[in-house]
């Protein structure tokens, strides 16, 4: 199976380079961290692999298929996902609603076949509450299905958006710094989660700043300053690396 | 039982006033029902569908009136040209950001109102059209009455269909966070202007009902302003929902009838609506009631910790994966 | 036909100061009020009303105009923006502002009436002076006026400067200790006595009507869009384009395409160039 590629991708604004010939391959079934300072790009390539930004040079691939110039919405519709630093939820809609928007890129019926109520309407409306719901207890939000998303606490808010995320048919899964604001016991459930999905075969790419959290469960880990790559490699060689340590970690 | 008051309101309604004036509520919700759709939940604020209404009242009179066109297809063709405005305002004006969206929808209105008072011998200028009846069995008053009840219905089951499922999630993203309806795949600018086509379809349609029962028009009848109550209705009966805006229309239509000073103020007393609306309760009238039941039914928000069920997730993931 | 291109100019230097008039209320909110065109048709409104009815001398009418377009900004900051801002919802300032807007130009036509009412001479000039006649040039040179006023105020100006430093950066300005509130009540004040000032020297050519918000509001913003948000300058070309081009299409096919003719010339230059023509690229309120 095929990884979702950035292959020497240099983004700037303005004057400032963010990423200068960043490489990161996201393998299917392994957890990859991003770690770095602030400034550093991790954002910038989390953007350029979904889709928000485009590349001023270098590629993003997957399956043989160049990505770098296509929207968002293609990404999503092949299974590429990710949640966001501040969760974007739709907060007037209940949490469950808000787990089934995930699911639009495979609900085929049209705009006329649902005005008209067409039978598969109904059946596709029964599978993705089946789905959503087993994913939204999965993540540990059974309890809230029915609660206006604006109402959530700010760990049901991420989870949420992780439920959302697979709804997609997520192959890679990427998520920028979900463990913000997480209690030491959330940052667990989190872990077990990421865990799990690794384990079902998901590539999931970490983009975080509780280093702790990242050496524990990342299968590799790709270290980022001033737009470059500097270490890349097994946990325990990036935290050992005298770079790395310098740069980000302290010594 | 609401349907069943509506089904026998010739019956009950007292005057012919009185029905003319619940006919007219349902020509402007086959409109507002439409409306509802581009404004409550893919939140694109159009203020100019009166444009839209023009060009439906316009087109049935002329085919109906001056080329004697039955009226059924009068009314069928006088929806297709609303879509097509539709699509030709919505191409140019749905990727502008929210202002400029509006303004041009504004500019829409008065360009259609223009066009409408200079093609003298197409629409009779400054003079306006008489604008024919319904075939029997709809021309009585409650005739006419129960086709647009009929009419009105098919726009609250459409729409009412489009809101609950997957395309009325979609759509309510895009309204409310363009970065999550991009993330979870929703195709933007083709959602905004397909409901922006029906809208117009439903608009079409409604100027060829509202026109009859006006049974003669100028452009005076359709002022910016009567775009601005259209609005008004779905803002104040609130946006996500189809039963607020529908409630919005009935009684913002009826009020003026009902309380005179009110209609002396007209327009000044929507827009004062409007801005307490805005100020206080944005979502909505329709969101107040629902806030009341809340505390009425005594729902308590208890909190519970996140406790992953790992292994229903995997199984989850895994028969996503599968298929 | 020249009395056709000075006319143009004259109303296009109308729509100019609108345009001026979006600019500094968006400079500090980054929110594009429905109710811009409205401070001018109250200058005018109540000009007519001070001197024709009130008897007031000349000087003091202008003061009074200046005073209400200042109040009405005032306003339209407390009632439709301060508390809207704070929440999340983005567009709700397009509601608030477009409420306040229909109620402020009902309520004209409630207590002034619906016809178009003649605006006094505030010069002393026979009517037949064609081209001289100051309805024509008063607006010029007030739109003139007040972008060279903006301009040094911008730069000279302590409160210029901070309404430099709140429109590039307003989360930083307020992070340095920038009162955002009162600044941008301020620009709104400052916004509408422009307004009031432009409707009353403009008064001769509109003549006193409550219709006048909205059509100018949207020719305004029409002259906004197509000189650039955000830049005086282009809101002097913009105004004069879409003043000039209005009039030239009313001599040659009729006026009334006036609407048509607008929106254009509009959407030909959104298509050429979104940012307007002096805008630059960022600038467009998302």
């Amino acid at each position: 199976m095929s990884s979702l590629q950035a292959r020497e991708v240099t983004k700037t604004f303005g004057g400032l380079t963010a990423l200068s010939k960043v490489s990161l391959d996201l393998h299917p079934g392994e957890v990859h961290g991003l770690i770095g300072p602030n400034g550093s790009g991790k954002t910038t390539l989390l953007n350029l692999l979904s889709g928000y930004y485009k590349p001023d040079a270098g590629q993003i691939v997957l399956d043989d298929e160049d990505l770098s110039a296509k929207p968002v919405q293609r990404r999503a519709s092949i299974g590429v996902s990710r949640t966001f630093q501040k969760p974007r939820l739709l907060p007037t809609l209940t949490v469950l609603d808000n787990a089934i928007v995930g699911g639009w890129p495979h609900a085929k019926c049209g705009f006329v076949a649902t005005a008209f109520s067409l039978p598969c309407t109904g059946h596709e409306e029964r599978e993705m509450r089946a789905r959503a719901t087993e994913l939204l207890h999965g993540v540990g939000l059974g309890h809230v299905l029915q609660r206006r998303a604006n109402l959530l606490e700010h760990a049901e808010q991420r989870f949420l958006e992780i439920a959302r995320a697979l709804m997609l048919r997520a192959r890679f899964l990427m998520l920028d710094e979900p463990a913000g604001g997480l209690t030491g016991v959330e940052i667990g459930h989190l872990s077990d989660i990421i865990t799990v999905l690794r384990d079902c075969g998901i590539g999931v790419l970490l983009v975080e700043h509780h280093t702790d959290f990242v050496f524990r469960i990342c299968d590799r880990v790709t270290t980022l300053d001033l737009g470059r790559v500097i270490k890349h490699g097994l946990p325990d060689e990036v935290r050992t690396d005298a770079e790395v340590r310098r740069v980000y970690l302290g010594a | 039982m609401v349907l069943l008051a509506l089904v026998t309101l010739p019956f009950w309604a007292g005057d012919e006033y009185k029905l003319h004036l619940a006919a007219l509520i349902g020509a402007y919700w086959v409109l507002i029902g439409g409306l509802n759709l581009v404004i409550g939940y893919t939140g694109q604020l159009s203020v100019g569908h009166v444009g839209l209404l023009a060009i439906g009242a316009y087109a049935f009179a002329i085919l109906a009136g001056t080329h004697g066109v039955h009226p059924a297809v009068a009314i069928a063709i006088s929806g297709g040209i609303g879509g097509l405005c539709g699509l030709l305002l919505g191409l140019p004006s749905l990727r502008l950001p929210g202002f400029y969206f509006a303004m041009a929808t504004l500019a829409f209105a008065l360009i259609v109102s223009e066009l409408i008072l200079a093609q003298t011998a197409l629409t009779g200028g400054g003079v306006g059209l008489s604008v024919p009846g319904f075939p029997e069995p709809f021309d009585s008053p409650a005739g006419t009455y129960y086709l647009i009840l009929a009419l009105g219905a098919l726009v609250t089951w459409l729409t009412w269909n489009v809101a609950r499922r997957m395309w009325g999630r979609g759509l309510i993203a895009v309204r409310d966070s363009v970065v999550t309806a991009q993330a979870v795949g929703v195709p933007v600018f083709r959602a905004k202007l397909t409901v922006f086509v029906f809208s117009g379809i439903t608009a079409g349609v409604a100027g060829a009902l509202f026109g009859s029962l006006q049974s003669y028009i100028t452009p005076d009848t359709f002022i910016f302003e009567l775009g601005l109550f259209f609005f008004v209705c779905i803002i104040i009966g609130g946006r996500g929902g189809i039963i607020g805006p529908l409630l919005g229309t009935a009684v913002l239509t009826a009020l003026p009838e009902l309380a005179a000073p009110l209609a002396k103020l007209g327009t000044f007393f929507y827009g004062l609506l409007l801005l307490i609306v805005v100020l206080l309760v944005p979502e909505g009238i329709g969101r107040l009631f629902e806030i009341v039941l809340e505390r009425v039914r005594g729902r308590k928000v208890d909190s519970m910790p996140v406790s992953p069920d790992l292994a229903r997730l995997s199984a989850a993931v895994r028969a996503d994966r599968a298929t | 036909m020249l009395t056709i291109l000075v006319s143009g100019l004259a109303s296009g230097a109308l729509y100019a100061a609108a345009a001026l008039i979006y600019n500094v209320m968006f400079s500090t909110s980054k929110v594009l009020s429905v109710a811009t065109g409205h401070t001018a048709m109250l200058g005018g409104v109540f000009g007519a009303w001070f001197i024709s009815t009130l008897g007031w001398p000349i000087p003091i009418a202008v003061l009074g105009s200046v005073v209400i377009g200042g109040v009405f900004g005032f306003l339209t900051d407390l009632i439709a923006i301060r508390r809207v801002l704070a929440r999340s919802d983005e567009h709700l300032w397009l509601l608030s502002t477009l409420a306040l807007a229909t109620m402020t130009q009902q309520a004209v036509a409630l207590w002034w009436g619906t016809e178009p009412r003649p605006f006094p001479r505030l010069i002393p000039q026979d009517f037949t002076v064609g081209l001289a006649d100051q309805k024509y040039w008063l607006p010029v040179a007030i739109a003139i006026l007040m972008a060279l006023g903006l301009e040094l105020f911008y730069r000279r100006t302590l409160y210029g400067k901070l309404f430099v430093a709140m429109s590039e950066d307003a989360f930083a300005a307020r992070a340095r200790g920038i009162p955002t509130d009162r600044i941008r009540a301020l620009s709104y004040v400052i916004a509408g006595a422009m307004g009031g000032l432009a409707g009353f020297a403009a008064g001769q050519l509109t003549f006193a009507y409550f219709a006048l918000g909205l059509t100018l509001s949207l020719n305004g913003f029409i002259a906004l869009a197509v000189g650039g948000l955000g830049s005086n300058t282009g809101a002097l070309v913009g105004g004069a384009a879409l003043g000039l081009l209005s009039a030239v299409a009313t001599y040659f096919i009729g006026g009334e395409y006036q609407n048509t003719v607008a929106v254009g010339l509009l959407m030909v230059v959104l298509l050429l160039k979104p940012e307007g023509l002096f805008g630059a690229r960022n600038v467009r309120p998302v």
